[in-house]
C-alpha cells in the first residue's frame, strides 16, 4: 500500500540564543503512515508530536530531514487541498456563528456556492451538531459543540488524510464516545487519519497502528496487535532480604521490579506507605520460574502469580520507562 | 529560534522572484519621490519650523503641529483671536496672529486683519494710533505678499495703509500696482483682471494725491475701461454701473480742476489778469482781494507751542485759509525713526523708549486750537530721549478740493510772509506734474492733454514749522510757551 | 479569492475592535463640531471647518490605522486561529494579502464615514450649499497616506509585538511627516549630513507628501498641477506599500507559528 505520510530524519531543534542552549524537539525521525489507516502517534507531553505535526503541515520548518505527504514533498501548498488539521485546542474566531465558521474555512478550499452550503450542512451533520446552534456564536458552544465543529472543520474539503490532535480530550463520556466513534468511521471512508492521542484505550480502539516518540526520538512502532502480544504475569512478592541484595537480581530476570504502596490507612492520610511488597512483571514462563524460585532461595513469600492480558498502556508505560526516566 | 531550517524548493524560488520584485519596486520609489519633492517644497514654503513656534505654543497647541496638523492649530488660534478682539484685548491678539501665520503662511485673512490690527486699534486714551506698530505692520504684510504672490487683497491692504495712514502715497501707488499686476483667476469676479476696480481707483486717487493728474486721468479712463468689459457682459449690473458713473465723474472733474486750478480755458472772460497784465495767470495764482496782482496766497502761519503741564501742549495759533484746511502735528523724539526690521518678524513688540504721536487740528475761521495731552498713555508715550521735535504742517496735496483749487495740487499758489514757513519737499519721489512756470518746478509744462505724461518736475511746497524743545521741560509740568528760539530748520 | 476571503474575515474581527470605534467617534465628534465656529465670519468658519475636519479625519485615521493593523497578524498567532488557516491550502503572502486587504478596507469604511459626515458639515455650512471638490481630494490623499500607514504596520507586525509595532509605526509616521526637512538635508553642504538625509528621505515612507491641507483650504493658493502632484502621490503610496508588503511576506514566509 502506498505510504500517506513518509518522514525521513525530520529534526528540528531550538536554539536559546542568550542561553546558549540547544534543545532538539524532534530527533532524526523516521516513520511511515499508509494509506487507509488510523495511525496514532503516543507520546508523553513534551515528546515532539504537536512539533512533528507542525512541520508536516509547514506550521513550522524543520532543521533538517523531509518528508512527503500523499506522495508530494512537505511543503507543498497544493497537497493541503487533501488534507485536514485538528489542533490540540480548537483555536476558533469566537465571534463568528459555527455556519459562518465553516464557511470561511471552506472558502479557503476555494469552494463555490452552492457546493459550499451543501458541504457546511454536510459536516455539521456528520458530527451531530444541534442545527439550532449553527447559527449561534461559538463563543457560546460546550467544550463538545466547539470539538463537534472542530471535527467538522477537518472534515469540510473530504480530506484523504486527517492530522488529529486529542480529537476526545476533555470531553464527557457520551461525547467522547460520539466522536470516537466518528473518527473511527473515517476509515471505512478510505481517509487515512493520524491521530495524536493521550487516550490510549481509544487508540488501541481504533488503530491499527502506533509510534511511541519520547524525546524527540522514535522509540517504537508497529501493530497494535504486535506490540500487545504475549501475556504478562504479575508477581507479588515479600521478603526482608528481597529489598536488600536481591533486588539488583531481580531486576537482571525481569522488566518491571517496584515497590507495593498502601494508599489508604486507618487516619485517612493520601501519604503511600510502603508494605514491603514488591510487584513484578515476567513477559513469559521462565522468567516467571526464575523469579519464584529466586524469591524463595532468599527466604521471600510469594503473596500471588497473576497472569495479564497486555495493553497498549503496559506497552507505553514499559518503553517509556526502559528510556529511564 | 532554529539553528538552520529546511525550506521547500517553491519557497526559494518563490522569495528570489519576490526579491527581484522589491529591489525594482523600491528603486522605483526613488526617481518618483524626486519627481515629488518640488511641488512638496513650494507647499511648504513661508512655513516656520517647529522650534520656532515652540517659543510661542502651549504643549497642547504644539501637538497639533507636530502631527501636521497645522491648519487645524491655526484655525483653533484664529478663533480665540476672535474672541479677543470681540472683546478688545487686543495686545493677546499680536502673539497669536504671529503664529497663525508662522503655521499657516497661507491665511491670508489673518495677513490683512493682523496688519489692520497693527495699524490701526493700538491707540492712546485720544484714540490716536501708535506709530511704532506701522513699522511691524508692514513687514508682516511683506510677508504675506511674499508667501501668497497670487493674492491681491494683502497687496491691497498694505497700499491702502500707505494711502491712509502713513500718507506714503508713492509706496501705496507701488503697491496698488502690484496688485492690479497679480495674475488673473477663472474662477473670480474680477476675470480677466487680477485685482477688482477698488484697487484700480485707489491707485487712481494716490496719483492725485501725488499731484500726477495726467496719471489718475489715465488710471480712472482704464477704470472705465474696465467697468464698460463688465456692464457689456452684464448690462444690468448696477452695482458696476454706479462705479462706472464715480469713475466718469473723478475723470471730468480732475480734467475740470485741472483747467479751473491752472488755466485760463474756463474764466477768461472774468480773468481780467490778461487785460491788466498782458497774460492770463492760473487760478492757483488768484490775487489777494484788493490787490490785483497775480501771486500766491499768504498763509500767514502763526503757531503757539505750550506746555500746560506735565506732557501736555496746547497747540494753537492761525492760519489764513477758508475753513477745512488742517494742521498736521508730529510730536517725536528728536532721532525718532522707524523701527528698521530686518530678517524674519518674530513679534510685533514696539521699542518702548519711542515716543512718536501723530494728529490734526482743523482751522476755523484761521485759528485753530488743540490740546495734545500726553500724560494718559506712559506706555506709548515714554519720553526716555532727551530731545523732542514737535512739527507742525500743512501739505496742499492732502487738503480739500476747495483749498486745491486755491493752492494747487503742489502748492504753487501758497506761500507765507516768513519764508523759513515755507517747505519745499525736493526729494524726487515726491515730484508732482508741473502745471505753470515760475513756482519752483523743473523741466516742461504738462500739455494738457497727454495721459501718459511721466515728466514730473514740480516738488511740493508746503507750510511747515519745526520746534526743538528738551523733555525735562516737557516733564517738569512748568508751563512754558515755545518761542522762535526753540525753532529749528525744516527737515523731511 | 482566498486572500479576499481572509480580508472579509479580517474587517468583520477589525470592525468588532471597541478601541477603533472610540477613535471613530472622537473624529466624527471633531467634525460635528464645525458649526460652533459659525459665528465668525463666513469665510473664516469655512476656513476653520475644513482645517478642523480634515486634521480629525487625518488624525482619527491615524490612530484607527494603526490601533487595526497591529493586531490582524500578531493576534492570529497569539490566539493559534492562524493553525486552521495555514494548514489549509493558503499560501503565507495569501494570508499577508488578505490582512493587508482587511485592514485597508476597515481603515477606508472609518475614512470614508468621517468623510462623509464632514462632507455633509460642508454642504450645510456653505452659503451656498456646494461641496468644495478639492475637499473630496484632501479626503481622498489622507485615506492613501493611512493605506501606506497600513502596510507600514502589516510589515512591522510581522515579526513585531503590538506594542513595540504601535511607537514604532507613530514614529515613523511623524518622522516620515518631515519629508521636507529630510528633502533639505539632502543639499546641505556636510557630505555626512546630506548622506544621512538622502538614506532618510528616499529609505523612509514619506507620508508629508500627502499633507496639501494648506493649500486646498486656501484654494485661492494657485498651485501648478496640483492633480499630477496627487496623482503622483496616489502612485507613491501604491509603489511603497508594494515595497512593504513584499517586505512582510518575504518575513512572514520564514515566520514558525
Amino acid at each position: 500500500m502506498a505510504a500517506a505520510i513518509s518522514i525521513q530524519g525530520l529534526t528540528k531543534k531550538y536554539v536559546d540564543v542568550w542561553q546558549k542552549q540547544e534543545v532538539v524537539a524532534v530527533n532524526n525521525l523516521h516513520l511511515e503512515v499508509e494509506e487507509g489507516e488510523i495511525f496514532g502517534f503516543l507520546g508523553r507531553n513534551g515528546a515532539g508530536k504537536t512539533t512533528t505535526i507542525k512541520m508536516l503541515l509547514g506550521l513550522i520548518f524543520p532543521t533538517a530531514g523531509d518528508a512527503t505527504i500523499l506522495g508530494r514533498p512537505m511543503g507543498d501548498n497544493n497537497v493541503k487541498r487533501e488534507l485536514a488539521y485538528l489542533p490540540e485546542e480548537t483555536y476558533f474566531y469566537d465571534s463568528m456563528t459555527g455556519w459562518d465558521l465553516l464557511d470561511f474555512y471552506a472558502r479557503l478550499f476555494r469552494i463555490p456556492e452552492p457546493e459550499r452550503s451543501r458541504r457546511v450542512k454536510l459536516a455539521l451533520e456528520k458530527v451531530r451538531l444541534q442545527p439550532d446552534a449553527w447559527k449561534r456564536s461559538v463563543r457560546g458552544y460546550s467544550k463538545g459543540m466547539r470539538q463537534r465543529t472542530g471535527i467538522a472543520q477537518a472534515l469540510i474539503n473530504d480530506p484523504k488524510l486527517l492530522f488529529l490532535d486529542e480529537p476526545t480530550s476533555g470531553l464527557d463520556p457520551i461525547a467522547h464516545a460520539e466522536l470516537r466513534d466518528i473518527v473511527a468511521s473515517l476509515k471505512d471512508e478510505g481517509k487515512t487519519v493520524f491521530l495524536s492521542s493521550h487516550q490510549l484505550a481509544d487508540v488501541e480502539l481504533i488503530c491499527s497502528r502506533v509510534a511511541i516518540i519520547h524525546n524527540g526520538k522514535l522509540l517504537t512502532t508497529g501493530r497494535i496487535k504486535d506490540l500487545t502480544a504475549g501475556e504478562r504475569t504479575e508477581i507479588i512478592v515479600q521478603g526482608k532480604e528481597l529489598t536488600n541484595g536481591v533486588m539488583d537480581k531481580l531486576k537482571a530476570l525481569v522488566p518491571i521490579v517496584e515497590p507495593v504502596y498502601d494508599h489508604t490507612d486507618e487516619s485517612g492520610s493520601r501519604e503511600p506507605v510502603p508494605t514491603g511488597k514488591l510487584r513484578l512483571s515476567s513477559d513469559d514462563n521462565e522468567q516467571t520460574t526464575a523469579v519464584i524460585d529466586l524469591v524463595r532461595s532468599a527466604k521471600g513469600t510469594i503473596i500471588s502469580v497473576v497472569p495479564h492480558k497486555r495493553t497498549l498502556e503496559d506497552v507505553f508505560v514499559e518503553t517509556v520507562r526502559k528510556e529511564g526516566i | 529560534m532554529a539553528a538552520s531550517k529546511v525550506y521547500s524548493q517553491e519557497s526559494l524560488q518563490r522569495r528570489r522572484i519576490l526579491g527581484a520584485a522589491l529591489v525594482a519596486l523600491f528603486l522605483l520609489t526613488i526617481p518618483l519621490q524626486r519627481a515629488i519633492d518640488p511641488t512638496a517644497r513650494e507647499l511648504k514654503k513661508g512655513e516656520v519650523g517647529l522650534t520656532q513656534l515652540s517659543g510661542g505654543l502651549t504643549n497642547e497647541f504644539m501637538l497639533l503641529p507636530l502631527l501636521g496638523f497645522r491648519e487645524a492649530a491655526a484655525g483653533l488660534l484664529w478663533v480665540r483671536c476672535d474672541e479677543f478682539f470681540h472683546s478688545g484685548d487686543y495686545d493677546a491678539i499680536l502673539p497669536l496672529v504671529r503664529l497663525i501665520t508662522w503655521l499657516d503662511p497661507h491665511a491670508d485673512n489673518v495677513y490683512v486683519t493682523g496688519a489692520w490690527h497693527l495699524s490701526y486699534n493700538f491707540t492712546d486714551s485720544s484714540e490716536r494710533s501708535d506709530r511704532r506698530y506701522i513699522p511691524p505692520s508692514q513687514k508682516l504684510l511683506d510677508e504675506g505678499i511674499a508667501n501668497n504672490p497670487n493674492l491681491w487683497e494683502i497687496k491691497f491692504e498694505k497700499g491702502w495703509q500707505n494711502y491712509d495712514k502713513i500718507k506714503d502715497f508713492p509706496a501705496a501707488e507701488a503697491a496698488f500696482e502690484m496688485a492690479m499686476a497679480t495674475p488673473p483667476r477663472k474662477d473670480s469676479e474680477d476675470y480677466p483682471w487680477g485685482a477688482p476696480l477698488r484697487v484700480v481707483h485707489t491707485w487712481a486717487h494716490s496719483f492725485e494725491k501725488q499731484g500726477r493728474i495726467p496719471e489718475a486721468l489715465a488710471a480712472w479712463k482704464e477704470a472705465m475701461k474696465r467697468s464698460e468689459y463688465f456692464l457689456k457682459k452684464n448690462p444690468k449690473d448696477y452695482s458696476t454701473k454706479q462705479l462706472y458713473a464715480a469713475e466718469k465723474h473723478n475723470y471730468e472733474i480732475t480734467l475740470q480742476r485741472y483747467y479751473d486750478r491752472y488755466t485760463d480755458h474756463n474764466h477768461s472772460d472774468v480773468n481780467q489778469t490778461a487785460k491788466l497784465y498782458g497774460k492770463p495767470y492760473p487760478a492757483v495764482l488768484q490775487p489777494v482781494p484788493g490787490d490785483p496782482r497775480p501771486q500766491p496766497w499768504n498763509t500767514s502761519f502763526e503757531p503757539v507751542v505750550k506746555i500746560t503741564r506735565a506732557k501736555v501742549f496746547e497747540i494753537s495759533g492761525r492760519f489764513n485759509s477758508a475753513d477745512g484746511a488742517r494742521i498736521d502735528v508730529r510730536i517725536a523724539d528728536e532721532d525718532y525713526k522707524p523701527q528698521d526690521i530686518s530678517g524674519v518678524l518674530n513679534s510685533f513688540d514696539v521699542p518702548p523708549d519711542q515716543t512718536i504721536l501723530m494728529d490734526t487740528i482743523s482751522v476755523r475761521k484761521t485759528k485753530f486750537k488743540r490740546e495734545m495731552d500726553m500724560s494718559r498713555d506712559v506706555k506709548m508715550y515714554s519720553f526716555s530721549k532727551p530731545y523732542l521735535k514737535i512739527v507742525l504742517s500743512y501739505n496742499p496735496r492732502s487738503t480739500s478740493p476747495h483749498l486745491q483749487d486755491r493752492f494747487g495740487w503742489n502748492g504753487e499758489g501758497l506761500t507765507d510772509d516768513n519764508p523759513n514757513r515755507v517747505w519745499v519737499d525736493k526729494r524726487e519721489k515726491m515730484r508732482g506734474t508741473k502745471m505753470i512756470e515760475g513756482q519752483g518746478g523743473e523741466g516742461p509744462v504738462w500739455d494738457g492733454k497727454d495721459e501718459s505724461w511721466k515728466v514730473h518736475g514740480q516738488p511740493p511746497r508746503l507750510i511747515k514749522v519745526t520746534y526743538r524743545v528738551a523733555t525735562a521741560d516737557v516733564l517738569s509740568g512748568a508751563e512754558k510757551t515755545l518761542t522762535d528760539k526753540d525753532i529749528v530748520p525744516n527737515e523731511d | 479569492m482566498v486572500a479576499l476571503a481572509i480580508a472579509r474575515q479580517t474587517v468583520r474581527e477589525a470592525l468588532r475592535r471597541r478601541v477603533m470605534w472610540i477613535f471613530l467617534v472622537i473624529g466624527v465628534f471633531l467634525i460635528a463640531l464645525g458649526p460652533v465656529f459659525g459665528f465668525l465670519n463666513p469665510r473664516d468658519s469655512q476656513v476653520v471647518l475644513k482645517s478642523l475636519g480634515l486634521a480629525a479625519i487625518l488624525l482619527a485615521g491615524l490612530f484607527i490605522t494603526i490601533v487595526t493593523c497591529i493586531y490582524l497578524i500578531p493576534v492570529e498567532i497569539e490566539r493559534r486561529t492562524i493553525y486552521t488557516v495555514l494548514s489549509k491550502p493558503v499560501q503565507r503572502y495569501e494570508f499577508v494579502l488578505g490582512k493587508f486587504l482587511g485592514g485597508f478596507a476597515t481603515v477606508f469604511v472609518n475614512i470614508a464615514a468621517m468623510g462623509i459626515v464632514f462632507l455633509a458639515m460642508l454642504w450645510m455650512q456653505s452659503p451656498n450649499h456646494k461641496v468644495p471638490p478639492e475637499m473630496v481630494k484632501g479626503v481622498m490623499l489622507t485615506f492613501f497616506q493611512m493605506m501606506l500607514l497600513a502596510a507600514l504596520a502589516i510589515f512591522f507586525s510581522t515579526f513585531a509585538t503590538p506594542v513595540v509595532n504601535f511607537f514604532l509605526s507613530f514614529a515613523i509616521f511623524l518622522v516620515g511627516n518631515l519629508s521636507t526637512v529630510t528633502e533639505s538635508l539632502t543639499t546641505n553642504r556636510n557630505p555626512l549630513v546630506s548622506g544621512v538625509g538622502r538614506v532618510i528621505h528616499y529609505l523612509l515612507p514619506n507620508f508629508g507628501n500627502f499633507n496639501i491641507q494648506n493649500s486646498i483650504i486656501h484654494p485661492q493658493i494657485e498651485l501648478k498641477n496640483v492633480d499630477a502632484f496627487i496623482m503622483q502621490n496616489i502612485a507613491y503610496a501604491f509603489i511603497y506599500s508594494a515595497v512593504l508588503l513584499i517586505l512582510a511576506i518575504l518575513i512572514f514566509d520564514r515566520r514558525e507559528v
